[in-house]
């Protein structure tokens, strides 16, 4: 029984539109943690912006959504390979789309296996701020001697930790998980948070009553303050990028992604290509 | 979970063989005495490294240099399935009986006498694990009736010996926030506890905090935690103890939080000097230039009294590690004679590539001495046992390309896959050398311009390894201690990534990626005996007498770290097949006195 199930399950690859269509379901990866985009919520069910994106890929492909929820590896490709087209080392699960890529062509062109695809959203770098701390934010030079919060190991804190050669690093607070990191804003122990601008309308949005607002100051030693975010597919399953890639499109012209980030509190933004 | 009841109806059909089998009739019954004793009592193998100090020695000499040529197989078992790749794990015998674990948390009793399963554990393991290094396990304890072994979800299991069924099931760490688990368990005696089980950690380099944790055999009831990072609290019996060091002493802000130094690999013991050493990991974020400060104790050596877990010294090999040389590797003790002296000494041969003899009784140092070529990122080790650092070597910071363009690339040596990975050497009293299983590879590694981590622009580092010889990458080398001085050195093509063995008929053992099993004279490194086991060699050899013969076991099955990485390293061992069995081999009737 174990050896049947384990070469059903590594059979289990990324697949072409018509191997997808035809099993009457496709696989979604999305973030764990990663609110307002991807995350589990208390009852178990899979949440926010991606997701619920992922669900209209179901209905207009008329197949269930399966959701493969998994955390970050320690970069963009590494994700790639986990979930796109080599799968984990474990189970050797993949997705047949994983949401969230940034639209980049070096990453696509070093990624011989995986295509990125349809961009969706632009995203950058922001600062949610508590009014009542901090009534404007023109520099970062502020956060030398005041607490700022970040999630740890991720873009804002290799900002933060190099910024004005580490003259912040007593002033940052990392949280484990973006949660954990929310919760350093809700519970007023920082005034400021650095993360996505998604994230940090998300986190506005959740701490109703802290009078905040989002602001974008210059962060100098940062390659990209701005990037497109649009899907990956395994390099033999184009015909089913297309097709995905005509689903977002349609939800860009319909309004209907406008109206599902404004569920999470977040502005969509139209994808800036170079 | 299967099981298989032959034991008793495959041993009749035995004409030889039985005596030492019939024993495990009865209950199993390991004491802490016969794991202290191990390395001494030839007849089994209780503890990983064949003795609480991680020797690797077998007094055992019925197998010698003149009769090494008449070793052959006597069965071989396979681990079957799909799941073959990255076989790291040491077997332990008792009553004629091998407890074997093999990769993706799966654990095998095989009668000995007739190679036949007894019965199989497969640990079943959630979806979404994401083990950073491979799916390997490397290797059980035994006390008592039960075996214990590690699983990729960081859990600690503990079986029945006889049916392979679960006793209990404990919690190391949260697979889901990285943690995972590899490593052999450590036993060792306390006067207030009793027996304890000593376990690390694993996991990814994001935001975990590496630990060393004690709990009860009959239980697993979390006795002590033992912290491994500055500022952290450990723990007795449930309630808080003392600190880790101190807040913020050689770490800024709140890094020390999210600190690193996972206790990846097993720890040993000195029943000497009652303690129990392990060696810690990197610090994170991988980027030095990030966390200013020595960042204890990551890449260091931590002397734990079992006791209370209370840190008795700690050492580190690499301050402010820029390089990940993740400092884990095995800390031996041995007796060294020195200027006509006894010392209590250490020994840990670290991924940095330097030879450390410590005082094994305060963690001071006495000397450091290469032993892997042309290490350029010190130029030597001071006489406090500080590295003499050489700045330009150092990896530099990514922010620093924010122009956009590749950075300036810096060459390492050793790799951060080090002078040493986690296989473990051997000591060998008879010698008074050690036999340490090395890689000579160097790294570039440049700022990258361009990366995304979790949806977001980066700015990261490129890496890869490369080769230093054209001719060789693993090196095994007999180093006396003493001295520092090399007394020989087998060459080997692919990376070594196996531990080695050493008896008292002047043999060393240790298996290669390309798939041999060797024997070399413990004074000349002259190759003795191999045999091509049909795959990659990455555990470590045992050694045992039943029945009056000696026997010797390898695990193979080619995997762990080295194939997950490319580079010009790959050229020399992708072609290499996959397997995953034990191998036994004893010298047939009739030979032995040839």
């Amino acid at each position: 029984m174990g050896v049947v199930a384990l070469l059903a399950s590594s059979l289990a690859s990324a697949r072409p539109y018509d191997e997808v269509v035809s099993s009457g379901k496709i696989t979604v990866f999305a973030y764990s943690d990663y609110a307002p985009y991807s995350w589990i919520d208390e009852s178990g069910t899979p949440t926010g912006i991606d997701v619920d994106i992922a669900r209209h890929f179901g209905t207009a492909l008329g197949v269930d959504v399966e959701f493969l929820i998994r955390g970050a590896d320690e970069n963009l490709d590494d994700d790639l390979r986990v979930n796109v087209w080599k799968g984990d080392l474990i189970h050797r699960k993949l997705a047949d789309v994983m949401m969230h890529v940034p639209f980049d062509r070096e990453v696509d062109t070093r990624n011989e296996f995986a295509v990125l695809t349809s961009p969706y959203f632009q995203e950058k770098m922001a600062l949610v701020v508590n009014e009542q701390e901090h009534s404007s934010v023109e520099t970062f030079g502020r956060f030398v001697t005041n607490p700022i919060a970040v999630e740890v190991d991720t873009a804002g804190d290799f900002f933060l930790s190099n910024a004005f050669r580490g003259q912040l690093q007593q002033s940052i607070q990392r949280g484990r998980t973006f949660a954990d990191t929310q919760e350093l804003f809700i519970s007023g122990e920082v005034g400021a948070l650095l993360a996505s601008r998604a994230q940090a309308e998300w986190v506005a949005f959740s701490a109703s009553d802290i009078e905040s607002y989002i602001t974008q100051p210059p962060m100098p030693g940062i390659v990209r303050t701005g990037w497109p975010i649009g899907i990956a597919i395994k390099h033999d399953s184009r015909d089913l990028g297309y097709a995905l890639g005509d689903v977002l499109t349609e939800l860009t012209a319909s309004g209907e992604i406008q109206r599902i980030a404004q569920k999470y509190g977040v502005k969509w933004m139209p994808p800036e290509l170079e | 979970m299967k099981r298989k009841q032959t034991l008793l109806a495959f041993a009749s059909t035995l004409a030889v063989g039985v005596a030492g089998f019939a024993g495990s009739a009865s209950a199993l019954d390991v004491t802490i005495e016969d794991i202290m004793n191990d390395q001494a009592t030839v007849d089994d193998v209780v503890s990983n490294g064949l003795g609480p100090r991680g020797h690797r020695y077998s007094p055992l000499d019925i197998l010698n240099k003149d009769n090494i040529k008449n070793l052959y197989p006597v069965w071989s078992f396979s681990f079957g399935g799909e799941k073959q790749r990255g076989q790291e794990s040491q077997p332990l015998i008792k009553d004629g009986v091998m407890y074997v674990t093999g990769s993706y948390s799966r654990m095998w009793a095989i009668d000995v006498a007739s190679g036949e399963e007894l019965w199989q554990y497969d640990a079943r393991l959630p979806e979404g694990i994401l083990p950073c290094c491979d799916v390997v396990n490397r290797g059980a304890a035994i006390l008592g009736d039960k075996v214990f072994f590690g699983t990729l979800d960081a859990k600690i299991v503990a079986l029945d010996a006889k049916t392979g069924k679960v006793i209990w099931r404990k919690t190391i760490g949260d697979y889901e926030a990285g943690y995972s688990y590899t490593a052999a368990p450590l036993i060792v005696p306390t006067e207030t506890h009793g027996p304890l089980i000593l376990t690390g950690n694993s996991g990814g380099e994001f935001g975990i905090v590496g630990a060393v944790e004690a709990r009860h055999p009959d239980t697993g009831e979390l006795i002590w935690k033992r912290p491994t990072i500055e500022g952290h609290m450990g723990q007795y019996k449930g309630e808080d103890s003392t600190m880790t060091g101190t807040v913020n002493e050689s770490w800024a802000g709140d890094q020390w939080k999210n600190g690193g130094g996972a206790v990846w690999l097993g720890g040993t013991y000195d029943p000497g000097e009652k303690l129990a050493y392990f060696g810690t990991s990197n610090p994170a974020p991988w980027n030095s230039h990030l966390r200013p400060g020595d960042n204890k104790w990551t890449a260091s050596r931590i002397a734990i009294n079992p006791e209370n877990g209370e840190v008795q010294w700690a050492f580190q090999t690499t301050p402010h590690d820029g390089w990940d040389y993740d400092g884990v590797n095995e800390f031996i003790s041995f007796d060294m004679e020195k200027d006509g002296e006894t010392i209590k000494a250490g020994a840990t041969a670290d991924r940095n590539g330097f030879f450390y003899v410590l005082d094994r009784t305060n963690g001071e140092f006495i000397s450091a001495d290469p032993f892997v070529q042309n290490i350029n990122w010190a130029s030597g080790i001071d006489e406090n046992g500080r590295p003499i650092e050489i700045p330009e070597n150092r990896p530099g910071n990514p922010a620093e390309s924010a122009d956009g363009k590749k950075g300036k690339s810096v060459m390492a040596i050793p790799s951060f896959l080090g002078g040493k990975n986690w296989m473990p050497m051997a000591y060998s009293p008879d010698t008074s050398n050690f036999y340490i299983p090395s890689n000579e590879w160097a790294m570039d590694i440049w700022n990258e311009p361009v990366t995304y981590k979790k949806g977001a622009a980066y700015l990261g580092a490129g890496f890869t390894i490369k080769p230093i010889f054209d001719d060789y990458i693993g090196s095994l080398k007999a180093m006396d201690p003493a001295t520092g001085e090399i007394k020989w050195e087998y060459k080997n093509k692919a990376p070594l990534w196996g531990g080695v063995m050493t008896t008292g008929g002047g043999l060393v053992f240790t298996g290669t990626p390309e798939g041999f099993l060797k024997a070399f004279d413990d004074e000349t490194g002259e190759e003795l005996w191999k045999f091509q086991t049909g795959t990659g060699i990455v555990s470590s050899p045992i050694t045992w007498e039943q029945d009056g013969e000696q026997y010797v076991a390898i695990v193979t099955g080619w995997g762990g770290a080295v194939p997950l990485w490319g580079g010009e390293v790959a050229k020399v061992v992708s072609y290499l097949n996959q397997g995953g069995s034990v191998w036994v081999f004893k010298v047939p009737e009739g030979l032995a006195s040839k």
